[in-house]
């Protein structure tokens, strides 16, 4: 699944992913425009929301990743298929 | 409650506003395995990180483990604890079993676990100010205090490559880690160190969503439907190169 395909089937998907990739790379003006559009298109509730979800998977992050934990196992099973469909597997 | 970026008033959930407020505090507080000042230290050296050129070169560089130098720092920390910051702030993603192991014994497991307790713990509030539009805040004072130093008797290394605490294996000494917020693999990777999964999560299920929140598709909880959030979490994940 394309980044783009992934945002097009979600409602207003394109400015929550602008909003994302803006604030990860850090520049002031970029995060600047992604901010109003996903103020003006969803509202500022929202877009305070976006930022927490945005700040939660920037920092759990570094708890798996520290800690070098795996992946539950159910998790494994569930997702077995659509790895081995997209060989996923193979970055091992 | 309300809050206010750049003169304009955003709103905010009160019980995120104060898990922020209480995330400050614990930042600045007595760890487990580090005083006050040295969690805000370690909170400090991270926020210099993005700026180290050694921790650059490594992240341009194809393995990061084929760079060797000297981080840019204040000396305030021991190179051993400097070196653990800059690599979870800057390239977190490339981090191997066989790199938290050579950080002992220079570098306890517990203490190290309880670092990225406080850089998780720090990236969460930065990274939301950031998004919001707000300036990083200065650092708060830190709370006088000497840690407690104690390690979870049944901890085990079963699981990661750090130790962790089984919900099983919990002790009557030990806070209790897992009732309030779950035992996925997540809670674990920090429970070495069983204060920082309370700590880390209180904000984050706050930020993010609570654990029964996650798959209860009846109903949404935040401002934003599931689709949404799971969108916005996927993406930063990638781009995090997080693939838990």
């Amino acid at each position: 699944m394309t980044t783009t395909g992934a945002a097009d089937s979600v409602p207003h998907g394109d400015v929550l992913i602008f909003l994302v990739e803006a604030v990860h790379s850090g520049e002031d003006s970029a995060i600047a425009t992604a901010r109003m559009a996903v103020r003006d298109t969803l509202g500022d509730a929202a877009f305070v929301d976006a930022c927490a979800t945005i700040a939660s998977f920037s920092a759990v992050v570094k708890i798996a990743d520290g800690a070098g934990i795996p992946l539950e196992d159910y998790k494994e099973e569930a997702t077995r298929d659509m790895r081995a469909e997209f060989a996923i597997n193979q970055f091992q | 409650m309300d809050i206010n970026v750049a003169g304009e008033t955003l709103p905010m959930r009160d019980s995120l506003a104060r898990e922020i407020e209480v995330a400050w505090q614990r930042m600045a507080a007595p760890g487990t395995w580090w005083t006050g000042a040295e969690r805000l230290a370690i909170a400090a050296e991270a926020r210099r990180a993005g700026d180290c050129t050694l921790c650059q070169s490594r992240k341009a560089a194809l393995s990061p483990y084929t760079v060797d130098g000297d981080h840019d720092s204040t000396d305030d920390l021991p190179d051993v604890v400097v070196e653990a910051i800059h690599r979870l702030v800057t390239d977190a993603g490339r981090i191997t079993e066989k790199w938290v192991l050579s950080l002992a014994p220079a570098l306890d497991e517990t203490a190290y676990v309880e670092i990225i307790g406080v850089i998780a713990l720090l990236t969460g509030l930065d990274k939301l100010d950031q998004a919001l539009g707000l300036a990083l805040r200065a650092l708060p004072e830190a709370t006088a205090s000497e840690p407690n130093r104690q390690r979870p008797k049944g901890a085990k290394r079963n699981l990661a490559w750090v130790s962790t605490l089984a919900p099983e294996d919990v002790g009557p000494e030990d806070p209790n880690p897992y009732p309030l917020h779950g035992d996925k693999n997540i809670h674990r990777g920090l429970s070495l160190v069983p204060q920082e999964v309370i700590n880390f999560f209180d904000l984050d299920v706050e930020l993010y969503l609570k654990d029964h929140e996650i798959r209860d598709f009846e109903h949404d909880f935040r401002a934003i439907s599931h689709a949404q959030i799971e969108l916005i979490a996927g993406r930063t994940s990638a781009l995090n190169g997080c693939y838990y």
